[in-house]
């Protein structure tokens, strides 16, 4: 076991209650990020990559939603043990999160200054002056122009690609050691969205921070990431290093997640799709859980989920599939 | 016609039975309305004596075998009143809200339907009517055209009718715009069939439920209004009626003004209960799930 | 700033002059003859011409809209048919009662109601939120004469904790307060049913926010993102539903007036329906309009300070 990963999740199952059944959203989560690291959630929506990052900040709705199992350690201490107040003192502190949505996830009746430096009054123990000072060099570090004649506007007063900026701001304000990106740029412009993923790249390197970024994007993902794990159904299926990932795919949802993605370089006439789509949380099959869109699959694919294991010479990449990853004796199954 | 009545009945009644149902705790609401209901109607056969019948001999008595819930200052039995006060109140809170309901949704409805000028001016004149207290509203019409049963209805369904006209115009202006709608007016279907057999189904469940609420407040306005000496004129009994004048008794028979109030209460309490377990039927938020 | 209270202010006027023609139709366009409830149907011909012509009902419908008009623009809203003396006078003698018991009464109901609103939006679906659904929905259904005759004989007649009629000396503030009491929490009583409503349901709005989270990710405690965050945003709706409740407020406190035998607008208007005061009863409809309007800028105005989306200009 590896005592240095800045964050290490382990068995992690969070789970729904519909209609007074609980149905896990996810599943038996196994990842881990170290220092400066990129750790990129890739998966289509609806596959638990939000989940997640909100079990890992322990804010899922409860109810109806509720952490079933697994821990979460970060740099030792497990999170999901913690007393709330505990985990209080480090949610925006030592780990911040970015939201989707910038339009709706800013309060509209408070100034955007006074809710990047709120962060700063309850985490750290400076002044109120300070906290401003703080708040507007913040803002200038994400490029909002004139920052200390905006800090007193309110949120409807920016543009979406400018209060993602606030958000980032807001995230950033007491410097955490792990930020979790959920989606920042998908609710932006092309042009926008570029400038904000450059502009997060820069800071995580100059607070030398590990990220996690979720995204359906392959191609933010090629650009941005370290390390990726690919989640479907509420399952992670595929953890490689970003080059591994991209040129031997071994999941076969990952091979064509990245077929789907249009490509400049390779003069491929149709751009293929997934049939079907991620089944919802009540409807998951028993076996594996992308096995009725599976061209390779296997009556035991129906049958049972198989292990997230390492490749043969690969401990960094490591797949769920029977066909090409699990070798376990397949005649030993039930 | 039998094609488009099924299709939109079915639904209809389908949504309100499902989000009735999610509120069990308006069922006692029905029920209780059932029991007010059949006290109405069935008023001269289970009251012990007529309403308006004086013994002189038994004033401010107390409940007993002989008067179930005792008698007022004329001797008159209190129970029998109130038996016979609930088919002025239910027929007054019922009329005057479907009165308002069909005047309101037609003023809507051509409101939406036509647009423009004769839209805005409809819509003006019934946000200031609506901004004028219902009570005070109903107050003063009764006192201009003078105590009556009918004026009663009147003024209780003009205050009821801009209500109704806001709720039939919303949903008549965006379903207007359906291409179906445009199609049935190039195929030449006149403006009152379309709104007759397109937009009013449409709209029909909402302004079901908003009678419901309203049938709440129509029925405590008549008491109100009645209690102040503006309603169905004595000697017909009137709960609000009857309060005021246990009230202006209250030292000899506290129960005089008690009873019949309890009633009243009932009565407002069964239509809002009814009414708070459809209003999710209205409600857009809800709607979506 | 000041711009924009200035330009609410001129938007009511219309508003004002809409309700007060709406006023002026119901009194002289619905049939009937005014001269003739008035009198009865027993009064003369010669009485009644002599009425209508009191009235102004004689001269031309447009005459006596101006005339209507002008008079309640320069103060004027006529003579008491029975008193002779001026409708304004008689308001104003007891306007301070009026004023006391609706901004008591509103009180009442934010004091209570807005605590128990986010109470039970917090706790939604519990038995708490079961017990004060059922409660407002009592509360709503009460009409306001019959609490008022419920809580005189519970706290005057059996407890006579309160003084039965609540009129006392304005001079004297105890006296004053005493008299208040009962009708004031018979008012706020059925308030509260109101606004714990609205509170409820626009904090369930407010707390499905993504702002929200927003807020819980950044470790703020908790009481704190329930007052700054959610209740900021929740007030707002909740400023236009009590705004909208003007309506109940003062049809309750006619009849809460009534009951205590409390001087006030409600008892002026009963009085000059039982004694036929045409001219008094019309006044006192201007003066709830003016009420109403004045109401309306109020909540517009509250409402544009405390959301930042409106804009000032």
């Amino acid at each position: 076991m590896n005592q240095e990963h800045l964050l290490e999740v382990r068995n992690l199952t969070t789970a729904f209650r519909i209609q007074g059944n609980l149905f896990p959203a996810v599943r038996g989560i196994d990842l881990h990020l170290d220092r400066n690291e990129t750790l990129a959630l890739v998966g289509e929506s609806g596959c638990g990559k939000s989940i997640t990052a909100l079990s890992i900040m322990r804010l899922i709705p409860q109810p109806p939603g509720e952490i079933v199992s697994g821990e979460v350690f970060m740099k030792g201490i497990d999170l999901l043990t913690l007393p709330e107040e505990r985990m209080r003192k480090i949610r925006g502190n030592k780990m911040a999160m970015i939201f989707q949505e910038p339009m709706t996830s800013l309060n509209p009746v408070l100034t955007v200054g006074f809710q990047i430096m709120e962060a700063l009054i309850y985490h750290q123990d400076v002044t109120n002056v300070k906290a401003k000072e703080l708040a507007i060099e913040i803002m200038n570090q994400v490029k909002i122009p004139s920052a200390s004649r905006r800090f007193k506007d309110y949120p409807h007063q920016f543009s979406g690609g400018q209060r993602q900026r606030v958000m980032i701001a807001m995230a950033l304000a007491c410097r955490p050691e792990i930020i979790l990106a959920d989606e920042p740029t998908t609710a932006l412009d092309v042009t926008i969205q570029a400038q904000i993923l450059y502009l997060l790249a820069e800071l995580k390197r100059e607070y030398s921070m590990a990220m996690i970024f979720i995204t359906h994007n392959l191609g933010i993902v090629a650009s941005i990431a370290d390390r990726v794990a690919v989640m479907y159904g509420g399952e992670i299926v595929e953890v490689a290093p970003v080059g591994d990932l991209f040129e031997k795919p071994r999941h076969p949802y990952t091979e064509m997640l990245l077929r789907a993605v249009p490509r400049v370089d390779l003069n491929i006439e149709k751009l293929s799709y997934i049939p079907g789509q991620v089944p919802s949380i009540d409807r998951m099959p028993p076996g594996c859980h992308y096995a009725p869109r599976c061209d390779l699959r296997m009556e035991l694919c129906d049958r049972q989920d198989a292990d997230l294991v390492p490749l043969p010479g690969e401990p960094a990449h490591r797949v769920r599939c029977w066909i090409r990853g699990d070798s376990r004796e397949i005649q030993d199954k039930p | 016609m039998s094609n488009v009545s099924t299709r939109f009945w079915n639904p209809l009644f389908a949504r309100l039975w499902f989000v009735f149902n999610r509120n069990r705790i308006s069922w006692i609401g029905v029920v209780l309305l059932l029991i007010l209901v059949s006290l109405a109607v069935l008023a001269p056969v289970i009251s012990p004596y007529n309403p308006v019948e004086q013994h002189v001999m038994d004033q401010f008595r107390g409940p007993s075998a002989k008067y179930w819930l005792g008698t007022d200052e004329y001797g008159r039995d209190l129970f029998t009143r109130i038996v016979w006060g609930a088919r002025i109140s239910l027929t007054v809170g019922t009329v005057s809200v479907i009165l308002g309901m069909i005047i309101g949704s037609i003023l809507g409805m051509y409101a939406g339907y036509k647009g423009g000028v004769r839209d805005e001016f409809i819509m003006r004149v019934m946000d200031v009517f609506m901004s004028i207290p219902t009570l005070l509203m109903g107050l003063f019409v009764v006192a201009v055209l003078g105590p009556s049963t009918m004026n009663l209805i009147i003024a209780i369904a003009l205050t009821v009718v801009p209500r109704f006209a806001r709720i039939a115009r919303a949903p008549t202006v965006s379903i207007k715009e359906r291409d179906y709608i445009e199609a049935c007016r190039a195929m030449g279907f006149s403006d009152l069939r379309i709104m007759l057999v397109h937009v009013l189904p449409n709209i029909l469940g909402d302004i079901m439920v908003m009678g419901s609420l309203w049938v709440a407040t129509a029925v405590r306005i008549e008491a109100s209004l009645s209690f102040i000496g503006l309603g169905v004129p004595p000697p017909t009994p009137t709960w609000g009626g009857m309060v005021r004048e246990g009230f202006e008794k209250m030292l000899d028979s506290p129960g005089a003004s008690i009873y019949p109030g309890i009633f009243i209460l009932l009565t407002v309490f069964a239509f809002n209960l009814i009414g708070d377990g459809l209003r999710d039927v209205i409600d857009p938020r809800l709607r979506e799930s | 700033m000041i711009k924009f209270v200035l330009n609410r202010f001129l938007l009511s006027i219309p508003t004002l002059l809409a309700i007060l023609t709406i006023v002026f139709l119901i009194a002289r366009v619905i049939p009937g003859d005014p001269a003739s409830v008035i009198l009865g149907d027993s009064a003369s011909q010669e009485a009644l011409e002599n009425l209508r012509h009191r009235l102004g009902l004689d001269q031309s419908l447009i005459q006596q809209y101006i005339q209507f008009i002008t008079g309640v623009f320069r103060g004027n809203l006529g003579d008491s048919l029975v008193s002779g003396t001026s409708v304004m006078r008689e308001v104003l003698n007891v306007l301070p009662y009026t004023i006391d018991l609706t901004i008591a009464g509103v009180l009442i109901g934010i004091v209570f109601g807005v605590p128990l609103g986010i109470l039970t939006a917090l706790y939604r679906n519990s038995f708490l939120d079961f017990i004060a659904r059922i409660l407002s929905l009592i509360g709503l259904s009460f009409p306001a004469f019959y609490s008022a005759i419920l809580l005189i004989i519970v706290f005057s007649l059996q407890l006579g904790w309160f003084p039965v009629i609540s009129s006392g000396n304005l001079l004297d503030p105890v006296q004053r307060l005493h008299h208040l009491i009962l009708p004031a929490c018979n008012l706020g009583l059925i308030m509260v049913a109101y606004v714990t409503r609205a509170t409820r349901s626009s904090m369930l709005d407010v707390l499905r926010e993504d702002y929200m989270r927003t807020a819980k990710a950044k470790g703020i405690p908790g009481m704190v993102i329930l007052f700054r965050h959610a209740l900021r945003n929740a007030l707002i709706p909740i400023i236009t539903v009590i705004g909208l409740y003007i309506g109940v407020l003062v049809g309750n406190s006619v009849l809460t007036e009534i009951v205590f035998n409390r001087p006030g607008l409600g008892k002026l208007i009963i009085g000059a329906l039982n004694q036929r005061d045409y001219t008094m009863l019309q006044g006192l409809m201007v003066v709830y309009s003016i009420i109403i309007v004045i109401t309306n800028l109020i909540t517009d105005l509250t409402y544009g300070f405390s959301d930042p989306r409106v804009k000032y200009s």
